[in-house]
């Protein structure tokens, strides 16, 4: 077997390209975590809505050439609409209902979304050629979708948190989050927070979905890694809690990245498992613990 | 129907599952003052409030607010109609600061109009230090504090105080004391689960005694303190 050795700059490398990756990770747990912090709902059709946020990004530049981050700007409301009509039909019976309730019910909107989107686009893999090769920063290599992507999570992200703290909204909806009698006590409405959120988490689900596009193939089940991924992202954060979600993400695609040069790439995801088996033994309740 | 009351419970069951919680309870408010609802642990006085507040629903009867029933209503919406409440065991929202804590509180009046109020009201408990510090990290008597006075915040006509002396010291007690006796003189009415009968005594004019879910006496403290089938709740024949 040909030996490889490891140099400072091939670390540099991997640590730069898993946060570049993490980055994506977070935003799309944060959806998740928003849903589930609320509702206790854990939301198995996230997936679902982020593959039609690929979708649409992929469409608008097929059909118009449009810049898929620009399209970004239809993805998040469009989206926002969809989980808001989902929460007011659908999920809203089960929000306080067993929790294998609500994972039956969004695994069923899950399958439904996937199949409807088979139907209609086929299965065939598709890309979004907008933006290829790479910027080079000294000694390493960064690919320009990644770096743009990152960009874009980051600041949907930072917006979220924005809207989170800053708005009244934003309040309402962690103090749901904390306590969900004492919210209604206080005069908060929580059926409508409840689809607020339920919109707001398929809107981050969407805007992954798009950022996805630029660099990875769009087809009806690609969705289904980032679920798995943001349930990794959330047990590592903690459940429910926000900022937890996001330093998660970042450090889910920085294990990654790791275990993919120290081990080999399809190692790496067995490595992501076995690191949450740990933190789950020694820190049940996350690496953060508690809620935000 | 009587003239002048601002709550009216009448004949309110509540069950869960075999249990009775609330046994066909009656209850009227005149406004101005400050009752008591006591009763022996069990007796239903917490799952009475949360008939009133609109958290559980009642199985029969029918409750009034202002001459208008609230029984059906969804707890935001009792709520918004001035009624405020605290939880017998604190409820501050944690991850929220102390300002956020007030200003979360549905009122109207614009952003300046609620901070401004909750300003007021974080310096009326002494709380103006600790605004922007999380309630989490705030002690057990500053979350009394703030949990009392987010009640404040949308000035509710009628207050349910879920055992506001427990677990409190002498020193905050007084200050609670002190800040409820001053509700009475701003008008409002205030309906107090609490075990101290002391504090009962000292600041209630009229009090409800619950036993098994039913009321079996009410009358002013003095009365109610000989009145043997109350003795024979809390004690035992």
């Amino acid at each position: 077997m040909m030996q490889v050795q490891i140099t400072g700059t091939m670390v540099l490398q991997i640590v730069v390209s898993g946060l570049l990756a993490g980055g994506l990770y977070a935003l799309v747990a944060l959806g998740l975590s928003l849903i589930f912090g609320v509702m206790r709902v854990i939301n198995l059709a996230h997936g679902a809505l982020l593959m039609l946020g690929a979708y649409t990004t992929y469409w608008l530049f097929a059909l118009f050439g449009l810049n898929p981050f620009l399209s970004l700007l239809v993805s998040v409301p469009m989206l926002f609409v969809v989980g808001a009509v989902l929460q007011k039909l659908f999920v809203h019976r089960v929000v306080e209902a067993p929790e294998l309730s609500s994972l039956l019910l969004t695994f069923g909107i899950s399958i439904f979304i996937a199949n409807v989107a088979m139907l209609a686009w086929s299965s065939d893999y598709r890309s979004v050629e907008f933006l290829t090769g790479s910027f080079i920063l000294g000694q390493i290599a960064v690919s320009k979708p990644r770096l743009i992507s990152f960009v874009a999570a980051l600041g949907l992200t930072g917006l979220a948190f924005l809207l989170l703290h800053r708005t009244k909204i934003g309040k309402a909806i962690r103090a749901t989050s904390q306590h969900r009698d004492v919210a209604q006590i206080c005069g908060i409405n929580v059926r409508r927070i409840d689809v607020i959120t339920f919109g707001l988490g398929a809107g981050l689900a969407g805007a992954g979905g798009s950022l996805v596009s630029t660099m990875f193939a769009v087809y009806p089940e690609m969705g289904l890694i980032y679920v798995f991924k943001s349930f990794l992202v959330i047990a590592l954060g903690g459940a429910g809690n926000y900022p937890g979600a996001f330093f998660g993400g970042l450090l889910l695609g920085l294990v990654e990245g790791l275990a993919s040069l120290f081990l080999t790439a399809q190692l790496s995801e067995v490595i992501a498992y076995i690191f949450l088996v740990i933190v789950l033994l020694v820190r049940p309740a996350g690496l953060l613990g508690g809620r935000t | 129907m009587p003239e002048g009351h601002i709550l009216e419970v009448r004949e309110v069951t509540k069950r869960f599952g075999g249990v009775t919680a609330v046994n066909h309870c009656s209850l009227a408010v005149q406004p101005g003052k400050i009752y008591g609802l006591i009763g022996p642990n069990g007796s239903g006085k917490t799952t009475l409030f949360n008939c009133i507040t609109g958290l559980d629903r009642r199985d029969e009867g029918e409750i009034r607010f202002k001459d208008e029933r609230i029984d059906g209503l969804k707890p935001h919406q009792v709520a918004c109609r001035g009624i405020g409440r605290t939880f017998q065991i604190i409820r501050v929202f944690p991850e929220l600061t102390a300002l956020e804590n007030l200003l979360v509180v549905s009122r109207k009046g614009g952003l300046a109009g609620n901070c401004q109020r909750a300003m007021e009201l974080l310096e009326f408990v002494k709380l103006d230090r600790l605004q922007n510090e999380y309630a989490g990290n705030l002690s057990y008597g500053q979350q009394k504090l703030l949990e009392f006075i987010r009640v404040l915040m949308t000035d509710p006509e009628l207050i349910l105080l879920d055992e506001p002396a427990a677990g409190v010291n002498p020193t905050l007690l007084n200050d609670l004391l002190g800040a409820i006796r001053k509700l009475r003189v701003q008008g409002k009415t205030v309906l107090i689960v609490e075990h101290d009968m002391k504090v009962v005594m000292g600041l209630c004019e009229m009090v409800f005694v619950l036993d098994y879910g039913e009321k079996i006496a009410e009358g002013p403290p003095e009365v109610i303190q000989a009145n043997e089938r109350v003795m024979e709740a809390y004690f035992g024949r």
